[in-house]
Order: structure tokens, then sequence, then C-alpha cells
């Protein structure tokens, strides 16, 4: 049965997500996106990582992993730490994760319960 | 052209967007869901019979959980475990503080995907302090 939120917890939950949104974190957060997605040389760069993991785990299961290899990995992973625009997402999203604790703290404090492990669906995270 | 961005948006000051917390809370915690989850976890609270049964099921649970991650309990332990499970499940208040607690983690749930789909993040993985922690 589809669960119908009242007209009260509607607009509560309107006007918390809005000022989420408009919270200074969020702002930075999402113009950093924008920037990442918008950077073609950071995408390339986050492709080939994303590639790179996915072989070297096929790989690794197979037992053929080379040292070479495992160095190629860490020559791509520095490579992103020392990128300005996929750090600066980094960091936003980082910060944008500590802001949802400390407010999801004020809803418990209220509620006494963890809200947020009530909004959880089952399966791992 | 951040500073431009910047200038152009309302940004909410931390202190309203708790205060909106706040009230998003106050507003569930009015729901005829959270109404009946309170009333439930203290009636289940204050049952003796339902709180020895948790006990009784949980020491048994505790003695018997290496055997069980090995998946080597006998069939007497498995016996003893489910019938001290069946004593606890098959009380009336614990029945209804589960219902109520399934419920209100539905209701929950609706209001998670809302907040996660508004702000592009999962709610509940980003609160958590660990993978499934």
């Amino acid at each position: 049965m589809e669960t119908i939120l009242s007209p009260t917890m509607q607009v509560a939950t309107n006007v918390f997500i809005n000022n989420l949104m408009a919270s200074e974190v969020f702002v930075r957060y999402h113009q950093s996106q924008t920037l990442l997605d918008h950077d073609s040389q950071a995408q390339a760069l986050l492709n080939q990582l994303s590639q790179t993991q996915t072989e070297l785990r096929k790989k690794q299961t197979d037992n053929s992993l080379s040292k070479d290899e495992i160095e190629s990995l860490r020559a791509l992973q520095v490579q992103a730490r020392v990128n300005v625009v996929i750090q600066g997402y980094s960091d936003a999203q980082q910060d944008v994760i500590e802001f949802l604790r400390e407010i999801n703290e004020e809803i418990n404090q209220l509620l006494g319960i963890d809200f947020a492990s009530f909004t959880k669906r089952s399966g791992c995270c | 052209m951040n500073d431009q961005v910047n200038e152009d948006i309302e940004i909410a000051s931390t202190s309203i967007v708790k205060q909106s917390a706040r009230d998003f809370a106050a507003a569930l915690a009015e729901t005829p869901q959270f109404k009946a989850f309170e009333q439930a976890a203290y009636a289940f609270r204050n049952d003796q019979t339902a709180q020895q049964a948790m006990q009784a099921l949980q020491q048994k649970q505790q003695s018997l959980r290496p055997l069980m991650q090995l998946n080597a309990l006998s069939n007497i332990q498995r016996g003893e475990l489910m019938e001290l499970q069946s004593s606890f499940t098959s009380q009336t208040v614990v029945q209804e503080y589960f219902s109520a607690q399934a419920e209100l983690t539905t209701l929950c749930q609706v209001l998670g995907d809302e907040l996660s789909g508004a702000i592009g993040l999962n709610y509940a993985a980003a609160c958590a302090a660990s993978c499934c922690g």
C-alpha cells in the first residue's frame, strides 16, 4: 500500500528540503558538481581510473596482477587527488555529508530515534 | 564566476536549516505512525514478561554466537533457540511493537526517498557512520 504524506508532513518536508538545498554547503556542493561535470580533463581522468580499477580487480581475482599495473593505478589515484576540480568536488561532498549528519542529529534529538536508520531500505547501505 | 552565482542565490543560514529540520521532526512526531510507535515502544519497555523473554533470547544468542557463525548448532541448541524466539515474538506487546516499527519505517523510507531524490545523495548512507554501521 502506498504511503501518502499528510499535507502538514508534505509542507514540512518541502520547506526542509528547500532550506537544505539553499544552505551554503549544498550550494557549494552543486557548484563543484557542475564544474566537475563540465571539466573534460577531470572526467577523462575519472573514467580512466574507474576502468583501470575494474580491470585490475578482475586481474586480482585471476591472480594475474603485476606490480607495474598496481603502480599505474597508484599514479592515476595521485593524479585524481591533485586535480583541483576533482578534489574540490570531493571536499564539498565531504562537507555535505558532515552537514547532513549534524542536521540528522537535530531531528534525532527531537524524535528520540535515529531518523536516518529508519529511512534505510533493506540491503547493504 | 562562483561568486557571481553566490550573489544570485539566496543562502539559507545553518540556523534556518536546523529550524526547518526541527519543524520537519515535529511534523513527523505528530503522525499516527510515530505516535503508535511511541505507544508501542513504551508498552514494550514496561512489559516485564516481554523484557525477560527478550533477555533470555539475547543471552542464548550470545552464548551460541560462535557456533551459529560456524553453522554448527546441534538440533537441541537450534530447538532451544527457536523456542525462546517463539516465546518472545508470540507476545502481543512484541508483535504490536514490531508492527508499529514497520509502519513507522515505511513512512520514514518515503520521507528518506524524497530527501535523497532532492539532494542527490542517499540520506541514510550519508548519515551512517560507516557502511552498514
